[in-house]
């Protein structure tokens, strides 16, 4: 390779990179946009009591009684054992449920309307921030599975579900700490 | 053998480009991944494919060039193009089956790469018999269990390219594996003996192989020898992260550290673009030792 072939070859990159750094920064910039207004919302409708909170417990040992997360005292579903157990279930794809302080049961969905989904499991869900959190550099998004056991607020769509059991679309996650657990908690 | 020969302030140089060289293009990598994951995720799939394509037409166009150097150089960014490519796919794979992340954040296309571990032993089997590899670890295990029946293969190679692509594909998959197999809180744990051990011995070999690296004095054998050694480093980032002692740059977009390490790159880009370019004007004298 001689040394004009690898110019041309910088400057086609160059070009190349400069096209794509205006395309990321507009993307940016429309991210950043629609993340302030998630805050926004999120912050009013926690003002107002129309978010949701609750504390994430996984379904298949709720459902078989295995669990009883909604006995035990509000913010601890679950012994040290049981919640091993939960996560362990729940990374196995096991499905993770919403339980609201009031008793009310939401299963994480997609919104109305969307016929074809993947597992919630597997979803990235927009964290919005306090300001002190923003200041710490952490994770700006979240899942369900680390979360099991935790309780959050979820601004979103709730519908009416079946048997009692509400359906949920996420739209924006808050809570506090870290995504991880262990990491700087 | 390179340790036969003196260290020597080009030999340490080389080592450090190559080091250099071989940290940012993984650390780019990286940050790509999570930029388009961030801001465009629409176009991850389209942009694997893109990889994949131009890795493999990359990695053809590597019969063109005679110089080992050029054939390391460029089999390692075809290299890690068809390794974009491989990830995506999982990363689709995880999604059309539904796979969850893990409870201590491992992301689902991991989780899929974990268990390709029986794939990546036959792999490996293949590679232990076959003759002509040269892998310095390879011929390790070859001597230490006498697996070989005769001579191994020796003479000048030919198609360091698709060598290098293949190296730095078998070295990033082994060690994806050993550290999904390390975090898997089922099998042993984030903070497992297991992940203690992989980490200091990781921290050692590191330096070990840094100080092999420097027998090495041209930009091919080298560029070779510094993708185990770096990316046995690597492991080490990805366990402090994991710990929750890092934040990685690259994962949370770090731009001041990032820009300090895409100079990096690119300086070394420069650094051994030329040093190949005058080599093969012959400005540098070139012993054919590989």
């Amino acid at each position: 390779m001689n040394l004009k072939a690898f110019s041309l070859f910088c400057l086609l990159a160059l070009v190349l990179s400069g096209g794509a750094s205006a395309q990321e920064k507009s993307l940016k910039e429309k991210r950043a946009e629609r993340l302030l207004d998630l805050e926004k919302r999120f912050f009013e409708a926690s003002r107002e009591g129309k978010t949701i909170k609750g504390v994430l417990v996984e379904g298949n040992s709720l459902f078989n009684g295995t669990t009883a997360p909604h006995q035990r005292p509000w913010g601890q579903p679950y012994t040290a054992d049981e919640l091993k157990a939960a996560r362990q279930s729940a990374e196995r794809n096991s499905k993770v449920f919403l339980l609201s302080k009031d008793g009310t049961l939401y299963y994480p969905t997609v919104k109305k309307g969307v016929a074809v989904s993947q597992s919630l499991g597997a979803y990235r869900f927009e964290r919005v921030l306090t300001e002190e959190q923003k200041k710490t550099n952490t994770f700006t998004w979240a899942t369900l599975v680390p979360m099991v056991g935790r309780e959050i607020e979820v601004l979103g769509e709730v519908y009416d579900g079946y048997a009692g059991v509400k359906g949920l679309y996420i739209e924006a996650v808050g809570f506090e700490g870290e995504y991880l657990v262990g990491r700087n908690d | 053998m390179a340790l036969n020969k003196p260290i020597t302030l080009k030999s340490i140089f080389y080592t450090a480009v190559s080091l250099v060289w071989i940290f940012g293009l993984s650390a780019i990598g990286h940050i790509v991944m999570v930029l388009i994951e961030k801001y465009n995720p629409a176009i991850k799939y389209d942009f694997a494919w893109g990889c994949a394509i131009v890795g493999l037409v990359v990695l053809y166009l590597t019969r063109f060039f005679s110089s080992d150097g050029w054939q390391s150089f460029i089999g390692c960014l075809a290299g890690l193009s068809v390794w974009f490519a491989w990830e995506y796919s999982l990363m689709y794979g995880a999604s059309r089956l539904g796979v969850t992340y893990t409870w201590n954040g491992s992301y689902p296309e991991y989780r899929m790469m974990t268990w390709t571990y029986m794939m990546f032993v036959m792999v490996f089997t293949y590679l232990l018999f076959q003759e002509s590899v040269r892998c310095n670890f390879i011929f390790f295990l070859r001597r230490t269990f006498r697996l070989m029946r005769g001579p191994v293969a020796t003479g000048k190679v030919y198609n360091y390219g698709p060598r290098t692509f293949f190296e730095y594909i078998m070295v990033t998959w082994c060690f994806y594996i050993l550290l999904m197999l390390a975090y898997d809180e089922e099998l042993l744990g984030v903070y497992s003996w297991f992940t203690y051990l992989l980490f200091f011995a990781s921290f050692s070999v590191f330096f070990y192989l840094t100080y092999k690296l420097l027998g090495y004095d041209r930009f091919g054998a080298n560029l070779r020898y510094a993708i185990p050694t770096v990316t046995i480093l690597w492991n080490d980032v990805e366990i402090l992260a994991k710990w929750g002692m890092l934040k990685e740059p690259w994962v949370h977009i770090n731009w001041p550290i990032m820009s300090v390490i895409i100079g990096g790159f690119a300086i070394s880009t420069w650094l051994i673009v030329r040093d190949l370019r005058k080599r093969k004007l012959g400005m540098i004298e070139t012993h054919d030792i590989t």
